[in-house]
């Protein structure tokens, strides 16, 4: 692999925001973390999460700063690229694992739900479009995984269609 | 009056911009800038970190102008639900025209600069404002 001053070509620019929110009270932790999680971020360690940079990303995390500021603890953010190739591919790794796992439940659910009456594979249904598009906007490296899911929505769909 | 907010304007930015042309301050000039630092000294800063019109705890800033200057309108209120979801998405209200718009302002966002965009979303504002109004004065699907 080629190297250029010491940073490998495959990697990438990512937003760090680097925070410290009191223990109590817990509601604001709370908060933080669904925001959190509902970004998708990778947690570097205690305090640090990534995201892959872009506007959105960027505004996202100056709001979580905001927020973490308005409950009383410290917050910044970041431009920063990792100094390996191999140090982003354990990140992007661990972002990717996070994802096939919620794409995996709803696969599961789909499939299940088949052999439902039609009333509960309609409100199933429902729900796992819901979850597809909250999990679509934290996956930032589309897995193999999320096609299946799709394939598996759109299967229960059709069975949908057909009992109406 | 002349008001500042940062570059690159998405749902939320745009739906402010919105708000103050036609109900707060017909005179409104836009300036887009970076960040605080570049915001000129006669402006009022809006959507963006460190100024007050903006996100203010579960609050995204269009909903934080409907409060601060004490705005009651249902279609408007209607209007900031749909932003909500749209810039924040997280389901705390049912507002299904979230996800669309924030697609339709993206989208615009990768064609046009910035005050081109205001221009068009303006016009899309409008007419969500008299679709509300009208659907909440008939109690249905207005047409």
């Amino acid at each position: 692999m080629q190297y250029h001053s010491g940073v490998a070509e495959t990697t990438r620019r990512w937003v760090l925001l680097a925070y410290r929110l009191p223990r109590e009270p817990s509601t604001p932790r709370i908060a933080l973390w669904r925001r959190l999680r509902r970004l998708g971020v990778a947690q570097l360690i205690d305090g640090l999460v990534a995201l892959p940079l872009d506007r959105r990303t960027r505004e996202q995390f100056e709001w979580l700063a905001e927020a973490i500021e308005e409950a009383g603890g410290y917050a910044s953010v970041w431009d920063a690229r990792p100094s390996t190739a191999a140090e982003e591919r354990a990140l992007v790794n661990r972002m990717v694992e996070a994802v096939v796992a919620d794409y995996g439940t709803v696969t599961h659910a789909a499939r299940a739900a088949k052999r439902s009456d039609a009333r509960a594979r309609r409100r199933t249904l429902a729900r796992l479009r819901r979850t597809m598009h909250v999990v679509r906007a934290r996956d930032f490296f589309p897995p193999p995984e999320r096609t299946m899911a799709e394939a598996a929505v759109e299967e229960l769909a059709q069975l949908v269609e057909v009992a109406e | 009056m002349k008001w500042a907010t940062r570059r690159h304007c998405h749902v939320d930015r745009a739906a402010c911009a919105w708000l103050i042309a036609r109900f707060l301050d017909q005179d409104a000039t836009f300036v887009f800038v970076d960040g605080a630092d570049d915001v000129p000294a006669d402006a009022t800063a809006f959507d963006m970190r460190g100024a007050d019109l903006s996100h203010r705890g579960a609050d995204c800033s269009f909903e934080t102008f409907l409060k601060t200057y004490d705005i009651s309108d249902a279609a408007l209120d209607d209007i900031s639900r749909i932003v909500h979801e749209a810039d924040i998405g997280d389901e705390r209200f049912d507002a299904p025209e979230g996800p669309g718009l924030d697609v339709l302002i993206r989208g615009l966002s990768m064609t046009l600069d910035d005050d081109e965009l205001l221009r068009v979303s303006n016009r899309l504002f409008d007419g969500l404002y008299e679709y509300r109004r009208r659907a909440n004065e008939l109690g249905r699907v207005p047409a």
